[in-house]
């Protein structure tokens, strides 16, 4: 635990821990409702 | 048999009683559901030798036994609109309203009253436990006085509707004759549970007796939200009927005729709206007794009852904009025309009034919160950092506003070659406005959890990541909504729409997870100083009274766009408003009628009000309970 209260760890783990949790969000449930969210970078 | 065995005796029976007078009515009702009215006319009809009459259900496409007679056609004359030299309309219009506005108020204090109730029962902290207990009864005693109108506003309305829309109503009433007689039996089981909970209240005040009834209040408020459902299914029937045939006539069914599309939506909508406008005028009350306090005592309980009543009822509003988009998804399910009317036609400006009135109750609450904190000692650390939330509030807030269309004449239409405006029509787009409420709702749900660790350090191990975890998330959950609502300009519209899914699913991300990890982090924190309840600024409670006013114009302005949705029919698509007003008013004169309503409502309920603090003055003053750094008890206690 006491490595996790380091800031540069903290921070970086914080945010592989948000980018993903947003993006999976972003996908699946856009997907559940048959849309595709990444439309724009297939094209 | 003792006094203690007695009261338990009586007080389980009192209960029982309640439980029988909620089922009884639906216990009666339940032969026409399950058997359908159809079998004794159809009988009925065989035994004459005639033909049974088959017909097909509008929206559940089934098949069913004529049984009703079909809307009728009127006429604009005395026989089906009886007028006097004013417009019908108008008069129905604030008849309705009033009854609204005082119904759906005593229909969430009771919710209101359980909570708190609850919160006081499980509290182990004796002296709080007192407070809340006093807390919920200074609620109920509010609303009683309330109850009593609702009912005049209520036999107020059916004149109204019997004296101006004879046809129109004995139509409506014989449609839902399988349950009028529920609604009315609903009324009588609600009454009589809400007095025995209000004079019960002293005798019922400790151990099992509580719990009894607490157990009283579930049901007084089972008993409401089913008195909700029944009005509702009479509007959406209006808006979306069902379980009757393209003229109107009753196919025996009364569960279709309940269940239209957009039954629950209107309901979920509903309770949500109630409960948060009936906390903004608990507030905008104890604002007003905190103004007009005398003594630091009075201060303190009022400055804690707004914080109470206005924390439930945020807590409503903060699922609100999605009940609503649920509503308005279901409503372009059911008839896409309705939903552009609504959203993108003659009606379109009105919600860009509704969106401005949604920004002014957000910006109110956030005001709020910061000059709450003023309160307690330790979150001046935050003071530096709400001029970047305004910032936020600002942007969504006018992202939110903007429009997509304008109201114009055939003669701009024509300058400017088409709907589209050359600049508005880049902006507005769902997505985007999404993306505005949204980063309001997180900013509001941020600005929660700052009040929340005010006066609180963390002293978990790992706070330091906490803290910065906390940071981060948010801060992608910013980038996140602002990144959809921009993102929606570069694709398809068809594919646009899906947006508001994973905008929304940010936001309650925000709202769950940041409340649970503050609530894991403030276990056994250490405290700066307790939160001194009455050391707050006037502007704060201004800040009160402007969330209760600006919810129930709202309120208001919804009511009136829901109903003009329908046009030119009393029930759409079924029977048609003949009568000289069936025409869709002016933004103006509906934003008029509305601000009289609002200003007839406020004018009344101060007077019940006022009535309230009457009787406070008579009841026998308590000895004040010397609890070391708790919040004194107000004079009036009950």
């Amino acid at each position: 635990m006491s490595a996790l209260n380091n800031p540069v760890i903290a921070v970086i783990v914080s945010l592989v821990i948000a980018v993903g949790y947003f993006t999976l969000v972003d996908h699946y449930l856009m997907e559940m409702q048959g849309l595709d969210f990444w439309y724009l970078f297939r094209q | 048999m003792g006094v203690v065995t007695r009261k338990k005796l009586f007080s389980i029976i009192a209960l029982g009683a309640m439980v029988v007078a909620l089922l009884l009515p639906i216990v009666m009702a339940l032969p026409s559901p399950a058997t359908g009215e159809e079998a004794p006319a159809a009988e009925g009809a065989q035994k004459e030798g005639e033909k049974v009459e088959k017909a097909r259900d509008v929206y559940y496409k089934t098949e069913g036994i004529v049984v009703g007679a079909p809307a009728p056609k009127t006429t604009d004359g005395p026989a089906d609109y009886p007028r006097y030299n004013f417009e019908s309309r108008v008069l129905l219009w604030f008849a309705n309203q009033q009854h609204l506005y005082y119904g759906s108020f005593v229909l969430a204090v009771p919710i209101f009253c359980m909570i708190i109730e609850f919160m006081g029962v499980v509290t182990k902290d004796k002296a709080l436990a007192k407070r809340y207990d006093q807390l919920a009864y200074d609620f109920i005693k509010i609303s009683l006085t309330a109850y009593s109108l609702t009912a005049i506003l209520g036999g107020i309305l059916i004149f109204t509707f019997l004296t101006l829309y004879p046809t129109f109503f004995s139509y409506l009433s014989s449609i839902f004759r399988p349950v009028m007689h529920i609604y009315a039996l609903m009324f009588v089981a609600e009454s009589g549970t809400l007095y025995i909970y209000y004079y019960g209240w002293d005798k019922m005040k400790e151990g099992f007796l509580k719990w009894i009834h607490l157990s009283m209040s579930v049901i007084l408020n089972v008993i409401g939200t089913l008195l909700m459902f029944l009005a509702n299914s009479w509007i959406g029937f209006m808006m979306s009927p069902a379980g009757v045939d393209e003229q109107g006539r009753y196919l025996g069914n009364i569960w279709h005729v309940i269940h239209t599309a957009l039954w629950n939506p209107l309901n979920l909508h509903r309770i949500l709206g109630n409960m948060a406008f009936g906390g903004g005028v608990v507030a905008a009350y104890a604002a007003y007794k905190f103004l007009a306090a005398k003594t630091d005592e009075e201060r303190a309980h009022y400055d804690w009852m707004g914080y109470i009543a206005m924390a439930l009822g945020v807590a409503f509003l903060i699922p609100l904009p999605f009940a609503g988009y649920w509503l308005m998804r279901e409503v372009y399910a059911y008839r896409q025309q309705m939903g552009i009317t609504l959203m993108g036609g003659l009606l379109a400006w009105l919600f860009i009034i509704q969106a401005t009135m949604i920004g002014i109750l957000f910006l109110s609450t956030n005001y709020y919160l910061w000059q709450a904190m003023g309160r307690m000692r330790g979150a001046e650390k935050y003071q530096r950092y709400i001029k970047y939330l305004v910032f936020l509030l600002a942007c969504g807030f006018m992202v939110f506003i903007t429009p997509h269309t304008m109201v114009m004449t055939p003669a701009e239409l024509k300058a400017m070659g088409g709907q589209q405006h050359p600049v508005l029509g880049n902006y507005g787009v769902m997505s985007a406005k999404n993306g505005g409420i949204n980063v309001i709702i997180t900013t509001t749900v941020l600005s929660f959890v700052w009040y929340m660790r005010g006066n609180k350090i963390s002293t978990v191990s790992w706070a330091r990541f906490g803290n910065i975890f906390m940071g981060v998330f948010f801060a992608c959950a910013y980038i996140n909504i602002i990144f959809l609502a921009i993102y929606g300009y570069y694709i398809p519209a068809n594919v646009r729409v899906g947006l508001s899914v994973p905008q929304v699913a940010t936001t309650l991300s925000c709202l769950f997870f940041m409340f649970t990890l503050n609530s894991m982090m403030m276990k056994g924190a250490k405290q700066l100083g307790p939160i001194e309840w009455g050391k707050i600024s006037a502007r704060s409670q201004y800040a009160l009274i402007m969330l209760a006013t600006a919810f129930t114009w709202m309120m208001g302005l919804m009511g009136y766009i829901r109903s003009s949705v329908r046009l030119f029919w009393h029930v759409n698509e079924i029977m048609r408003d003949n009568s000289p007003w069936a025409y869709t008013h002016t933004v103006g004169f509906a934003a008029n009628v509305i601000s009289a309503n609002v200003l007839f409502f406020w004018i009344s309920i101060l007077f019940v009000f006022w009535l309230g603090s009457l009787t406070a003055k008579k009841a026998p003053v308590e000895a004040k309970v010397g609890v070391p750094g708790a919040i004194p008890q107000p004079a009036g206690s009950h």
